[in-house]
């Protein structure tokens, strides 16, 4: 499962990347397509670490240790960037019709949101993987599992 | 020790990449510009022009900025059609229609298209790649310098 885990991460940062600059892989078309399915991506993501959702959630205020709730914080200014940048992303979509969505506002400030948006997700993905970097190294195998705790 | 020097080395040298990407994306600018949009500005009233049509897209150079419309040309009434011309005359700054995998020839590329034959150009990733990077270099060393401050205070 952790494995799983690993290459979902590994492919949400790699797609995250790509999808920055719409120009830089095959087109417009390969960016909304891709930019919808990370975000089903991020959503099994979230599903497969429902029980530590779950347990922070329950004991933010009691239990949790000070990392836990910084963690959950950023995860959830994590999940308002995605949210974000997915609304506006099917707002100005151009290859996939969402018109009947019927999202209001003008083009241009669904644009600046989704420039915006993407860019400070792309910070806080960045941060978010800093912050676990310890278990991305005990997938690699690089650092070994203390006490039978994860990080 | 050596395996020490060479990843502060290295962090130190992804750190730089990160802070030459992150003024060459005009990052900050870019993220806080949602913070300071106004509704009001210049191009409200441009919705519901047809796909493209008019529209000021906000299209990024290859410098990786958006650009801004010619000025003078929202003040004239000229027609959608006569706009899209200038655009494309004009290396393609203005509004046009949705993306078609067109190549255009020159530098200036618009949104979703390519030099001649290119389907990928990684080259603005690769700045992205760098501030990620960054980002994450220095959420490892504040995480491991929290952590040494908390195993002090507990000895």
């Amino acid at each position: 499962m952790n494995l799983f885990k690993f290459f979902l991460s590994l492919i949400i940062t790699i797609a995250m990347l790509l999808l920055m600059d719409p120009r830089s892989f095959y087109g417009l078309a390969f960016h909304e397509w891709a930019g919808l399915i990370m975000g089903l991506f991020f959503i099994l993501h979230k599903i497969l670490n429902w029980g530590w959702i779950k347990k922070v959630t329950i004991g933010f205020f009691r239990k949790s240790t000070g990392r836990a709730r910084f963690n959950y914080i950023l995860d959830i200014l994590l999940l308002a960037g995605i949210t974000l940048m997915i609304l506006s992303g099917i707002a100005i979509a151009r290859t996939i019709d969402f018109s009947w969505l019927n999202l209001g506002g003008s083009r241009m400030f669904w644009r600046v949101m989704h420039t915006s948006s993407s860019f400070i997700t792309l910070a806080l993905f960045g941060v978010h993987l800093g912050l676990h970097w310890n278990w991305v190294l005990q997938r690699l195998k690089i650092k070994k599992v203390k006490n039978g705790k994860e990080n | 020790m050596v395996k020490k020097i060479s990843f502060f080395i290295l962090s130190v040298a992804i750190l730089v990449m990160g802070i030459i990407a992150f003024s060459k994306l005009s990052y900050w600018d870019r993220s806080v510009r949602i913070f300071s949009f106004s509704s009001a500005a210049p191009f409200e009233g441009r919705m519901g022009r047809g796909p493209g049509g008019g529209e000021f897209e906000g299209r990024e150079r290859s410098g990786g900025r958006e650009s801004r419309p010619i000025p003078g040309m929202r003040e004239r009434n000229i027609p959608d059609s006569l706009r899209q011309q200038f655009g494309t005359r004009d290396g393609g700054r203005m509004g046009r229609g949705p993306f078609e995998g067109g190549i255009r020839n020159g530098e200036g590329r618009g949104r979703g298209e390519f030099p001649e034959g290119k389907k990928i150009n990684l080259r603005n990733v690769v700045w992205f790649l760098a501030v990620f990077t960054s980002f994450t270099v220095i959420a490892i060393y504040l995480d491991k310098a929290y952590c040494l401050i908390r195993k002090r205070k507990v000895k």
